[in-house]
């Protein structure tokens, strides 16, 4: 039978206390990073173009509706297309969704640090930016991903369930 | 030891390393984050006692741990358990640390249990590694063993594995782990025995 040495107990307990320095892990994860990069976001995959028509004013008009929509309830009903059925320069749809730049390229590309948070937002709210209304789907909200500033300013916005 | 039992416990309930590993292959940074955590410990137990250096113990980890991640040292979920593998790692890379003093110390190589156990000071260049005095005490005489010594000492007193893994994991069979292991604690006592003898005598 295979038995352990009494003469080793004082050492097993102490060496059960180490671990190895935490500066490792932190290396080891950047080293991880470094070998499998991470997916560009949607933001960052956005042709410059896109972001070149988001602009302030479409941050406005969001900014507008939305605080609108909250405080006064749902909307009635309305179509934010425009006559010719084209949706709003400051908008680009492609098959991951409809995109919706809030400010510009320069800004997006000089903000250190960029967060991602996930929202609804009230398809009535977002017509002015030429998401399509109809009476069916006007009281529906939309599932969407802000990109936020760190100083908490919007960025832009993916909204990632229109039909 | 105590945290390895834990870990091997408790992989029965979590994610198997060969999952693990697949998953952090394929770019998952949460499966290689759960390897590193759940064998970070007793392989960074092992390269201190085995190198003695807490530093150079720190470079194994993590150079081991690389080279699963790059591919460098490849392992195959069929021929043994992920902590084995590490273990060989780990081991090569303090020898090839040793290389460079080997050219100025001679050892006895490996396979040579008649020849007589050098204490290995070379080994042991810093100075104290543990707060306890007695667990000190025999991790410097520990420290003193040849390294062939060593390798089965620590595996089979520290980490609780058998003469059947230590003989998988030091490349050499059953018997000659067993004598090692006899060896090395005989060669243990009888120094920490002096050392005691000596302080009585100081004190």
């Amino acid at each position: 039978m295979e038995t352990r040495d009494p003469m080793f107990d004082a050492l097993r307990i102490e060496m059960d206390t180490l671990d190895t320095p935490r500066g490792v892990e932190k290396e080891l994860m950047q080293a991880f990073a470094r070998q499998f990069p991470r997916k560009r976001r949607w933001y960052q995959a956005l042709p410059a173009k896109t972001w070149a028509l988001g602009s302030s004013l479409a941050a406005g008009v969001l900014a507008v509706t939305m605080t609108v929509s909250v405080l006064m309830g749902p909307q009635p009903a309305r179509t934010g297309v425009p006559a010719d059925g084209s949706m709003s320069p400051a908008a680009h749809a492609d098959d991951d969704g409809l995109f919706i730049a809030l400010d510009s390229l320069e800004r997006i590309e000089q903000e250190p640090a960029p967060r991602m948070v996930e929202t609804e937002v009230p398809r009535s709210s977002l017509a002015a930016l030429g998401l399509p209304l109809t009476p069916d789907n006007a009281g529906d909200a939309v599932k969407a991903e802000l990109l936020v500033a760190s100083d908490g300013q919007p960025l832009a916005l993916r909204l990632s369930a229109v039909n | 030891m105590g945290k390895t039992t834990h870990t091997m416990t408790a992989s029965a309930h979590f994610p198997a390393d060969a999952d693990l590993l697949r998953q952090m292959r394929s770019g998952a940074a949460d499966a290689f984050a759960a390897l590193y955590r759940r064998h970070q410990g007793p392989l960074y137990r092992f390269a201190l006692l085995r190198c003695g250096a807490a530093e150079i113990a720190a470079d194994v980890v993590q150079e081991a741990f690389m080279g699963l991640l790059t591919g460098r040292f490849q392992f195959d979920p069929l021929r043994g358990q992920l902590q084995h593998f590490l273990f060989g790692v780990a081991r090569n890379l303090v020898l090839k640390l040793e290389e460079g003093r080997r050219r100025h110390v001679a050892l006895p190589p490996d396979d040579d249990e008649d020849a007589p156990e050098l204490p290995d000071e070379q080994a042991c260049p810093l100075g104290r590694v543990l707060g306890n005095e007695t667990a000190e005490q025999v991790r410097r005489a520990l420290s003193l063993l040849a390294p062939h010594y060593r390798d089965a000492v620590i595996l089979y007193e520290l980490h609780g594995l058998s003469y059947a893994e230590i003989a998988d994991i030091c490349q050499v069979d059953i018997g000659t782990v067993r004598s090692r292991l006899s060896r090395g604690r005989a060669a243990m006592a009888k120094r920490l025995a002096a050392w005691h003898k000596l302080d009585m005598v100081q004190a």
